[in-house]
């Protein structure tokens, strides 16, 4: 049984980022791109200490990718008269976010980051299926799904984590079932919030992840 | 329970041939020259597709569509897997400020979708060097979980300037020639593919034995020079594969002539086969590093070489790196292969290994 841990969402103005950063790991993190803070910040959130050396794998999506860094470079190319700095680059390179939070989570094995193609539409039924299979399978003990997104006017996180093992005051349990139960939610951004009002109230014991793209199987929640 | 995961169909399209079997054959031929890219004052040389198209948009949708005629009738609602480190930012590029970005990140992918004729399921890849097995390990995932009957994995990777200017920043790029585990390799050689990989659950002549991610994070630009999280993420892959590091005929390296990535691998290749080394392939001296697009090159590019048995030289290796101590092929081979390792190991801390076997 796939059991959830935890259910966040965050939000910050772009300046707060750096505070909750330091409050974090108590120092700051030098020369971390926005998504990278904002991923760090959610997983240790997520993740008490005495989990974080678990084997973790990380599966994230963005809209918005890192298109503030990305304007900045694109400036640079295309109208600037020298190269561009290398971290400006290596900002726009979102892959680089799991490489410096491993150092903080040291269990984390792998990350796969998904850039979205469409607003307002998710992938989170793509990302708990193959965390649901590869938890499954052994490959990890615990999987850490999120939607991390960078505007100017502000950073929001939302999260989910799942794990093999049980844990204690687990909400919900999911499963990869044939069918929808009555009540559902669609695969939005903010999946995660909707995830948590359910579970903080009482309408029926499951709860499914309705995805306008079809496959086989549907992932469902049900209430512990 | 898990089925098997095959790959029914390859297509493939670069600087060395519109085809995987006239990439191999190519390849065969000892076919390493590639063009230039100009960067402000600085030239550097660079794999370009064989497309004059000037318009970007234009030039990317005539290669796609390439691709789409290589692989024939597909069912539109087959889902579709892109990898790409870039997407379209050379469209951007070349319409100039101000740039119009979209307001989700791959937008790109749905227009690669339609020129494909794909109406179905479209997720998206980006983890630089390893965007396109990860988008193959997403899509075996689910095929072999039963989720879904089959897939199309396409990894693209098409000119920009920024990619360039970013390695060429970092002083990674070579000068002159991508010269893999070699003493004098001085950096890597970028190029452009648009490959595609269809995956199936009905039984091909290519199993996926073992497919396995994995992180470094020693640092942002590269892999701890000890080669271990390499090494440990090849050991899962044959974990995975059921198989012994013995079992492995031949590996296809990630080796594009890094000084410090290659090192790393050979430390890793070290620790896993010690001295039962298997056959050593570097495609980049005649494709380029691909980057986003490389995995799905290099695995529709080997396939093709594996399917002839003809297995290609590595150009650009000559002079042995006594710190490295490996020997790439330097002779073309007509050795039947029955099981195949491909090695990537990317920018950023990326890490994989894929274990092909034939079936049947």
């Amino acid at each position: 049984m796939i059991r959830l841990t935890a259910v966040l969402s965050q939000s910050f103005a772009p300046v707060e980022l750096p505070a909750a950063v330091r409050a974090a790991l108590g120092k700051p993190l030098r020369r971390a791109a926005p998504l990278t803070q904002l991923a760090l910040v959610g997983a240790l959130a997520c993740l008490p200490a005495e989990r974080r050396a678990l084997p973790t794998a990380l599966l994230w999506q963005s809209t918005s990718g890192p298109r503030l860094e990305t304007l900045t470079l694109l400036d640079e190319v295309c109208s600037g008269g020298a190269e561009p700095m290398p971290y400006d680059f290596l900002a726009t390179q979102p892959a680089i976010a799991a490489a410096q939070i491993q150092n903080f989570l040291p269990g984390l094995q792998t990350a796969m980051h998904l850039p979205l193609d469409s607003q307002g539409v998710a992938n989170w039924s793509l990302l708990l299926s193959l965390a649901i299979i590869w938890l499954n399978e052994g490959r990890c003990a615990q999987v850490l799904c999120a939607q991390l997104d960078h505007a100017a006017a502000a950073a929001c996180a939302h999260w989910l984590a799942l794990s093999r093992a049980p844990i204690e005051n687990s909400p919900a349990c999911l499963h990869l079932v044939d069918g929808a139960s009555n009540i559902s939610r669609p695969d939005t951004p903010d999946f995660p919030a909707r995830l948590a009002e359910w579970l903080a109230g009482h309408d029926g014991p499951t709860l499914s992840l309705h995805s306008p793209v079809a496959m086989k199987l549907t992932v469902e929640f049900t209430r512990l | 329970m898990m089925r098997p995961v095959f790959i029914a169909k390859t297509a493939l399209f670069c600087a060395r041939g519109d085809s995987p079997t006239a990439v191999a054959s190519a390849l065969w031929n000892g076919e390493c020259s590639a063009g230039q890219r100009k960067l402000g004052e600085r030239a550097f040389p660079y794999f370009g597709l064989p497309l004059d198209e000037a318009d970007w948009m234009v030039r990317s949708e005539k290669a796609v569509r390439q691709i789409a005629g290589q692989l024939g009738q597909l069912q539109p609602e087959t889902p579709l897997f892109v990898a790409s480190s870039s997407f379209q930012i050379g469209h951007f590029e070349q319409l100039g400020a101000p740039f119009d970005l979209p307001l989700a990140a791959a937008s790109f992918s749905r227009q690669i979708g339609e020129w494909m004729g794909l109406s179905g399921a479209c997720y998206s890849f980006s983890n630089a060097c390893t965007s396109g097995f990860s988008a193959l390990d997403a899509a075996r995932s689910l095929i072999a979980a039963g989720l879904i009957d089959d897939a199309i994995v396409l990894g693209v990777e098409l000119a920009n300037d920024s990619t360039l200017a970013g390695f060429a920043a970092m002083e990674l790029l070579s000068r002159t020639a991508g010269r893999p585990f070699d003493a004098r390799r001085d950096g890597l050689v970028l190029g452009e593919a648009v490959a595609t990989v269809y995956l199936s659950a009905k039984p091909a002549t290519w199993r996926i034995a073992g497919l396995r991610t994995g992180l470094d994070g020693f640092s942002t630009t590269g892999p701890n020079p000890d080669g271990s999280r390499i090494a440990d993420v090849t050991v899962d892959c044959l974990k995975e594969a059921n198989l012994k590091s013995a079992d492995i005929e031949l590996i296809k390296l990630q080796a594009a002539g890094s000084p410090g990535t290659d090192l790393a691998e050979a430390n890793a290749l070290r620790s896993v086969f010690g001295q039962n080394m298997p056959l050593l392939l570097s495609l980049k001296p005649g494709l380029g590093h691909t980057l986003g697009a490389s995995g799905l090159a290099e695995l529709a590019a080997l396939l093709a070489c594996l399917e002839a048995d003809k297995i290609p030289a590595t150009a650009g290796f000559s002079k042995v790196d006594p710190e490295i101590a490996l020997f790439p092929m330097v002779e073309r081979s007509t050795e039947h292969i029955e099981r195949a390792l491909l090695n990537l190991v990317g920018f950023g801390g990326g890490l994989a290994s894929l274990i092909v076997e034939r079936h049947g």
